[in-house]
């Protein structure tokens, strides 16, 4: 056993793309982990904290800071939470009762591959997925992180996987949290121009370690009835699949 | 009724977000910049370093603005220029204009300054029936056709050589059959040599005013500036406050800096330094020089401690080159003296958060505006704090903060939250069962007009661990 | 604060009253302090630039890089028929020579062919096809040449197609700071109104980004650099 961890689970993975979650989950009880999931968890408080409602997003916070706050470390398959969390937080509750246990948390919650890489050391996870994957470099995993090459040290560590460059993986996908709806023709648009180089690359499928950008990019993939697809890191990272066989994608509900 | 900043922005951002032919030769002239910027930052040993220390020098510069602007001007005026302080955008142009008229100015030229532009000089001045010519190639074509620059630093970077020629065939010279850029800046060098040698003002900006040595600061690369400082009797140097910087060594870092950022050039070609007037016995250069300092709203953004350090910034243009919103929508769309990241926390300090807080929200909050940024201004975290400002100055649509108090009730109450999500994907299945995917009854429309809708799992991962949980 | 600079305070204040209005609010806003930078600035012991060890070798570097031709010469002899030969190869017109004594010698030795206005005789005309200066300092970091007002005035290095710089490596710095500072100890900006860093030919890239040399000042800048005196 190597310890414990506390999974956080963003609310849009919980309600839309289960999968990740799942397979983050399989993930680290592989690797060794026991993972509790505390269910009183609804939400960072990014959606309210990104369109400038800080008086609606403090009560978010504070509610998460009360759900996890005797965690030993908390996970969470996603760098645009984590962000927010280790970010802002402290910040956003610095005049409140919860100031201490924000900045606390702040130092103990990471992203999955963060955890995995950064604090465990571990890049070898026992995964095999052998497909051509291209890597979206995720805004902000790459730039409030620093999360630069972990994410790519778990791939190099797959079995079968090749990893395909992309021009411009570094450029923002256009999702964007509410921008994505209200600046819809320019997320759009940035979305395509990354679907191209994603395209333009040979890739079958594109990861990266922010579910919200590959939810994002199927959408914009799936207009153009393009061939590659998304899948989370996890979910690679959780792939046992046999050498030649087809890729054990996650089931995704169409509606 | 007409339509606001917010909705102009709007209609002109889906325009441009559609124009593949636009997008093209941005993407063109944007990947031409990151290879040379790659070259210019190979020059400098420790980039991390060079960049910490021009935040020091600006930081320093801010923190005691009202010291080094008398300094400069103490300066200034002891070698026989004047300095002029206006508050605003009016009092500079009228400031400006009478100048110009009460001296017999018939023809000015200007060399490029983002400040005219934020004044609206050259309006005011044609309007007084004196004529001006931009004398910056880029400045110079959009003068032409009558629109403001694309960019602050390329300002026809939307154009090609085709629309170019074009444009010189009609508007200067009828005979012109050749599109190469060199033939056309020969055209462009003709005509402005003329107004060079008979102009009797020069108005140039300046990229930095150094108070210990009371000395204008300007780059160019085409020595644009430097005709403008040299032939014309009277100089004019229009600038923002905060352009000061506290000592002329601060340049040795600040001047490869900016030229890096800029263009990715080691240093720019003419790094031009005006200590005044003319003196006696020199045989050249302005008989008289004007220091026009302008504040319009910057003392203002200088109040606010949070934000003060938008004031750092150099206007070297490189937030505007990384910026994936630019890339897709182009300068032009931001209807605003300055355009990309810096325009977007700027303007609603210079010109009123109500009509432009739109911008601090078109932008996916990438960071890559920061990571570039040669002074370190943290720009993607002011948008959001423009944002935050937008709302508890109550600038925000009531629908829009009802939907959040509603959010904030559901996520402090967990069953209310799955509750709320497990009812979400149930209705939404209905309705695109319906086919009403894209209709106005489709909350998500805006999503499903660009992408393939969202996946709606039966399950959520809650749902599904407390499942796997029970039958343990 | 001190008498003598409230009473100048008050003087040009007078026909600017926005003056006192934009430092009051200067001095209330700094009231206030900014946040703290969150990393620490730049400790003095990290080094920007790489240090020159050869100046001359970067110069020459430099100049290849900025198009700035630079011509080695041994002694004045072969500094007076590189600069014959450059004239030589330029279209016809009057040249505008700074008025120095080394340059009256040099353009003496190279028996011109076409007119001569010295800066002593005024500001150089629009259509001079040529201008020959000395410069204050050469700069190694950038291939780089500072001119000041003395080096014929200003208008002598932008007016005319083809400017060129006589010079001796003895005027050479490795870098910017080393030229900055010099031109702060000497003074050079309370003694001339003007200076000027030139890095190579006018040029722009306005058009489609694409590289255009000749803008407004010179498509050539040449810069003969005699080695030894």
């Amino acid at each position: 056993m190597r310890g414990k961890v506390s999974l956080f689970v963003p609310c849009f993975v919980d309600q839309l793309l289960p999968e990740v979650a799942v397979d983050t989950v399989q993930v680290l009880r592989r690797v060794g982990y026991a993972v509790e999931f505390p269910e009183n968890q609804t939400c960072c408080g990014q959606p309210a904290l990104n369109t400038g409602y800080w008086g609606e997003a403090r009560p978010c916070a504070e509610h998460f800071v009360r759900v996890f706050k005797n965690a030993e470390v908390v996970v969470c398959p996603s760098g645009s939470c984590v962000s927010v969390i280790r970010l802002f937080y402290p910040e956003l509750l610095a005049h409140t009762s919860w100031r201490a246990d924000a900045i606390s948390l702040a130092g103990r919650t990471f992203e999955f591959s963060e955890f995995l890489v950064k604090i465990e050391s571990v890049t070898q996870v026992g995964a095999s997925f052998p497909h051509t994957v291209a890597y979206h470099a995720s805004c902000h995993a790459l730039r409030e992180l620093q999360l630069g090459s972990e994410p790519l040290q778990l791939l190099h560590a797959v079995a079968g996987l090749k990893l395909i460059p992309l021009v411009r993986s570094e450029e923002c996908c256009g999702f964007g949290g509410t921008f994505a709806a209200k600046f819809a023709a320019i997320s759009g648009a940035m979305g395509n121009s990354k679907a191209d180089s994603v395209v333009a690359s040979g890739a079958e499928f594109v990861t990266a370690v922010d579910p919200s950008c590959l939810m994002h990019l199927q959408g914009i993939l799936d207009k153009r009835q393009a061939t590659a697809r998304t899948i989370s890191l996890a979910s690679i990272l959780a792939s046992q699949s046999l050498a030649g066989g087809p890729a054990p994608v996650p089931a995704r509900e169409k509606p | 009724m007409n339509p606001t900043a917010a909705q102009r922005f709007l209609e002109n951002a889906a325009l441009k977000s559609a124009d593949l032919v636009h997008r093209e030769i941005i993407r063109r002239g944007m990947d031409s910049y990151d290879a040379a910027h790659l070259q210019g930052r190979a020059r400098i040993k420790d980039w991390e370093a060079a960049r910490a220390r021009c935040q020091e020098i600006k930081r320093e510069a801010i923190d005691h603005l009202d010291r080094y602007l008398l300094q400069f001007e103490e300066q200034v005026v002891a070698r026989g220029g004047q300095v002029y302080w206006a508050a605003n955008a009016q009092e500079a142009s009228s400031y400006v204009t009478d100048l110009a008229l009460r001296l017999g100015v018939r023809t000015v030229v200007k060399s490029k300054s983002m400040v005219t532009e934020e004044i609206h000089l050259s309006r005011a001045l044609e309007n007084e029936g004196i004529t001006v010519w931009e004398t910056d190639l880029g400045e110079f074509i959009v003068q032409l056709r009558n629109e403001g620059p694309y960019h602050i630093v390329t300002p026809a970077m939307h154009l090609n050589r085709g629309q170019i020629a074009n444009l010189f065939r009609e508007k200067l010279e009828p005979g012109i059959t050749s599109d190469d850029p060199a033939d056309l800046m020969a055209v462009a060098r003709r005509k402005l040599r003329e107004a060079f040698f008979t102009a009797e003002m020069a108005i140039s900006g300046a990229n930095f005013l150094v108070a210990d040595a009371g000395v204008v600061a300007i780059s160019t690369n085409e020595g644009n500036g430097r005709l403008c400082t040299s032939v014309p009797r009277i100089h004019v140097v229009v600038t923002g406050i905060e352009k000061v910087i506290p000592r002329l060594e601060d340049l040795a870092v600040l001047w490869p800096v900016l030229a890096t950022s800029g263009t990715g050039q080691g240093i720019t070609t003419y790094s031009t330094m005006i200590a005044g007037p003319r003196l006696p016995g020199e045989i050249d250069g302005a008989e008289q020089f004007y220091v026009v300092l302008v504040d319009n709203g910057r003392s203002q953004l200088l109040a606010d401690a949070e934000q003060r350090e938008v004031l750092h910034c150099i206007r070297c243009g490189a937030c505007l080159n990384i910026c994936p919103v630019f890339r897709h929508v182009g300068g032009h769309t931001y209807g605003t003296t300055y355009p990309g990241p810096i325009g977007s926390v700027l303007t609603p300090h210079l010109n009123g958060i109500r009509e432009f807080k739109h911008l601090s929200f078109a932008s996916s909050l990438c960071g890559a505006c920061s990571s570039v940024c040669p002074v370190k201004i943290d720009l993607h975290h002011h948008l959001l704090q423009n944002r935050r400002n937008a709302t508890e100055a109550g600038a925000t649509a009531w629908s829009e903060r009802l939907t959040f108090r509603m959010w904030r009730l559901a996520m402090v109450r967990p069953w209310l939250y799955v509750l709320g999500g497990w009812w979400m994907r149930r209705a939404l299945r209905m309705l695109y069962r319906l086919g009403l995917a894209g209709t106005v009854l489709d909350p998500m429309r805006a999503w499903n007009r660009h992408r393939g809708p969202v996946p709606l799992p039966a399950e959520s991962f809650r749902a599904r661990w407390r499942k796997d949980h029970a039958a343990k | 604060m001190p008498q003598n600079k409230q009473a100048r305070t008050e003087k040009t204040s007078a026909g600017n009253p926005s003056r006192d209005l934009i430092l009051g609010r200067i001095r209330q806003a700094l009231l206030t302090s900014a946040p703290e930078l969150s990393a620490p600035a730049a400790p003095s012991g990290r080094v920007i630039f790489e240090p020159i060890h050869n100046p001359l070798e970067r110069f020459q570097q430099e100049c290849i890089a900025n198009l700035t031709e630079c011509a080695l010469t041994t002694d004045f002899v072969s500094s007076a028929q590189h600069l014959a030969k450059v004239l030589a190869s330029l279209p016809a017109g009057e040249a505008f020579v700074q008025d120095d004594s080394a340059l009256r010698r040099l353009v003496e030795l190279t028996s011109p062919a076409r007119s001569i206005r010295w800066s002593s005789e005024g500001a150089p005309r629009e259509a001079s096809q040529v201008t020959v200066t000395l410069a204050e300092t050469l700069i190694a970091q950038t291939g780089s040449i500072l001119v000041s007002a003395s080096c014929g005035g200003r208008g002598a290095s932008v007016i005319a197609p083809c400017h060129i710089v006589y010079a001796t490596v003895a005027q050479l710095v490795p870098d910017l700071a080393t030229a900055l500072a010099r031109i702060g100890q000497e003074r050079k900006l309370d003694r001339h109104s003007f200076a000027c860093v030139i890095s190579g030919s006018s040029r722009t890239a306005d058009i489609e980004k694409i590289l255009v040399q000749g803008a407004h000042g010179p498509r050539r800048l040449v810069v003969i650099l005699q080695v030894a005196l």
